[in-house]
């Protein structure tokens, strides 16, 4: 059932076009993440979601109701921000309550909510404090809980984990997919980090120079990217420019090594590059793979990984091995030989 | 360790400007208190108190400030937030403007609105009712640069765009945003602001005299024409009145600031 629906968005600011036909349908509590590096027009988008941008075209309708030039106060449209945004003035019950009060909801309402609110985000001992009295984390919980008190029909968070430090990101994240989860809301996302996009996302959208490149689950997103854009921004990729020789039994060669590839992308007769994973990639030989051999040039310990770097062909190849105690790490300068399945490599098109 | 060196250069300066503050200071208060021969009293005071004409310009004076304190907010919160939110690339000209008021003489621009606003079609200086709201329009313009400066440094320390934005989200209009959450987050900017302005009209002398009203400023130089003791005590009571003015903005700002710039 969709809720929320963008058609043919466009939003542009002078010559600068920011945002191009931008179309996605939201089906009722789902959680979306825009995805995309500084610049994309994810932030933009969402920001005409909420209302405080007019989209130069296209229409944006919740529950079949054009809300296209709806003002955002009139939105029912719950909002968190980086940057938190809490009402200095306020205590964090003040803060949570403020959109209850703004709709002259009774007293004991608006207690009652609040109430609610922060057992939610498991902060009641907090409603008497000031936001200045809170740290990061804490003050992105109440906003969080300001923008779901007023019951709101979507919930929109702006990059809300980009100002905390890595293990409260981590802990608010899971926080926020479980209060998402509890109360079943459709949650738009906007985040540059992919990690927490795969993590949280029932749908990721991933958008580059204001365009859609791809929409899909999580895992449609990381196996099997639709471009060389999502490719190389969603994880780690290995990109070698190949030629096919035989298109049916997907038979393409590396320089002077013949390989196969398991499946092949839209192909419109522009250069083709095999893209593989670092993580499928084993050192050794195996039958019935594709096996390569190259030099050693790095090798990066990641901690529970290590990564090792080759140049096959003259072309840069990077393949990860789990770090467990029995792992011989190769040395620079040796020349090893390296396997992967077929099934793990696709062919996608070189971008302009 | 080094011991930390005493700056001799420093005090030597400090002492010196405090002496040029201080001296004139204290040369007043004294020739104040020398009213009775050989003696010191507090006669000079009592005669100015005891003058009905001290009061009414001191009553006059605090009513055209509070006046004018209440119109420069109005007028400069909406116009300063409206500024922030919507059009930044004012800013320039908005320092402009609000800077003249220090550039154009007071006399000039007195005879330029005494030449405009008693002419017909306005004649605003035959009664006196609107010659007060032409007076309070002046001291709205006199006290402009204080108003501004105080009240755009308040909303530098604040992120206004999200705030706002938040507050909309949350179904605030316009009015709401402005009084919930931009205003009550000013409060420390808006008082410092409305001490200064009321400091500079209490001590406004000529948009006054050349008005004929009567406020305390035109009293005070007509008193120093005719008599010796008196004006200097009215000096010193001015002096009191402008340090209490400032004293109460220093409470009231330390009162607030933790909370103003920690709190984004």
């Amino acid at each position: 059932m969709t809720h929320l629906e963008l058609s043919h968005i466009r939003k542009a600011f002078g010559a600068a076009v920011v945002v191009e036909d931008f179309n996605l349908a939201v089906n009722q509590g789902e959680f979306i993440s825009f995805l995309g590096p500084s610049g994309c027009g994810k932030t933009t988008t969402l920001r005409m979601i909420a209302g405080f941008e007019l989209p130069t075209a296209g229409t944006i309708t919740i529950d079949g109701n054009d809300l296209t030039n709806t003002p955002p106060n009139k939105r029912n449209v719950g909002m968190v921000f980086q940057s938190y945004a809490l009402f200095p003035n306020m205590t964090v019950a003040h803060n949570v309550g403020y959109g209850l009060k703004i709709t002259s909801k009774s007293k004991a309402e608006i207690m009652q909510r609040v109430h609610e609110m922060l057992a939610l985000i498991q902060m009641e001992e907090f409603a008497q404090r000031y936001p200045f009295q809170l740290s990061g984390g804490q003050q992105q919980r109440v906003a969080l809980a300001r923008a779901l008190a007023i019951r709101p029909q979507l919930l929109l968070l702006d990059e809300p984990l980009s100002a905390l430090d890595a293990k409260i990101r981590l802990e608010l994240r899971h926080e926020i997919r479980r209060i998402q989860r509890q109360l079943g809301i459709t949650t738009i996302y906007v985040t540059h980090d992919q990690e927490e996009a795969l993590s949280l996302s029932d749908r990721i959208v991933v958008m580059s120079k204001g365009k859609i490149e791809q929409v899909g689950t999580p895992t449609e997103i990381y196996n099997a990217p639709a471009t060389e854009f999502v490719a190389r921004f969603v994880g780690h990729i290995n990109l070698l420019p190949v030629t096919v020789l035989n298109p049916t039994d997907g038979v393409i060669s590396l320089g002077r090594q013949t390989l196969r590839a398991g499946r092949f992308g839209k192909l419109n007769g522009r250069p083709v590059q095999l893209a593989v994973r670092p993580e499928e990639i084993n050192l050794g030989a195996k039958p019935d793979t594709n096996t390569l051999s190259g030099e050693v040039e790095s090798v990066t310990y990641l901690g529970s990984i290590v990564r090792i770097g080759l140049r096959i062909e003259h072309h840069p190849l990077s393949l990860d091995v789990f770090n467990e105690h029995t792992l011989k790490l190769p040395r620079i300068g040796e020349t090893h030989t390296i396997h992967f399945p077929v099934n793990a490599c696709w062919l996608i098109e070189k971008s302009d | 360790m080094k011991a930390q060196q005493i700056n001799w250069w420093a005090i030597f300066w400090i002492v010196l400007a405090a002496l040029y503050f201080l001296l004139p200071m204290y040369g007043t208060l004294d020739f104040s208190l020398r009213m009775e021969r050989n003696t010191i009293s507090l006669k000079a005071y009592e005669i100015v108190f005891a003058d009905p004409r001290f009061w009414r310009g001191f009553q006059y004076s605090t009513l055209m400030a509070l006046i004018t304190i209440v119109v420069s907010i109005i007028l400069f919160v909406p116009t300063v937030y409206w500024m922030y939110l919507k059009v930044p690339q004012a800013r320039p000209i908005m320092e402009i403007i609000t800077i003249l008021p220090f550039v154009i003489p007071t006399i000039v621009y007195v005879f330029g609105l005494i030449r405009t606003f008693s002419r017909p079609p306005f004649q605003l200086t035959l009664h006196a009712f609107t010659t007060d709201m032409l007076i309070v329009a002046g001291y709205v313009v006199i006290s402009m640069p204080f108003m501004f400066r105080a009240i755009d440094v308040g909303m530098r320390a604040l992120d206004v765009r999200t705030l706002t934005e938040a507050a909309q989200s949350l179904g605030s209009n316009w009015f709401q945003v402005l009084v919930y959450v931009i205003v009550p987050n000013l409060r420390v900017a808006i008082l410092s602001g409305a001490l200064i302005s009321f400091a500079t009209v209490m001590g406004e002398l000529i948009l006054a005299s050349f008005l004929v009203r009567p406020a305390l400023a035109p009293y005070m130089a007509l008193l120093g024409l005719t008599k010796a003791y008196e004006p200097a005590a009215l000096a010193i009571i001015s002096y009191a009145l402008t340090w209490f003015s400032l004293g109460l903005l220093q409470i009231v700002s330390q009162g607030g600031t933790t909370r103003q710039l920690t709190g984004r």
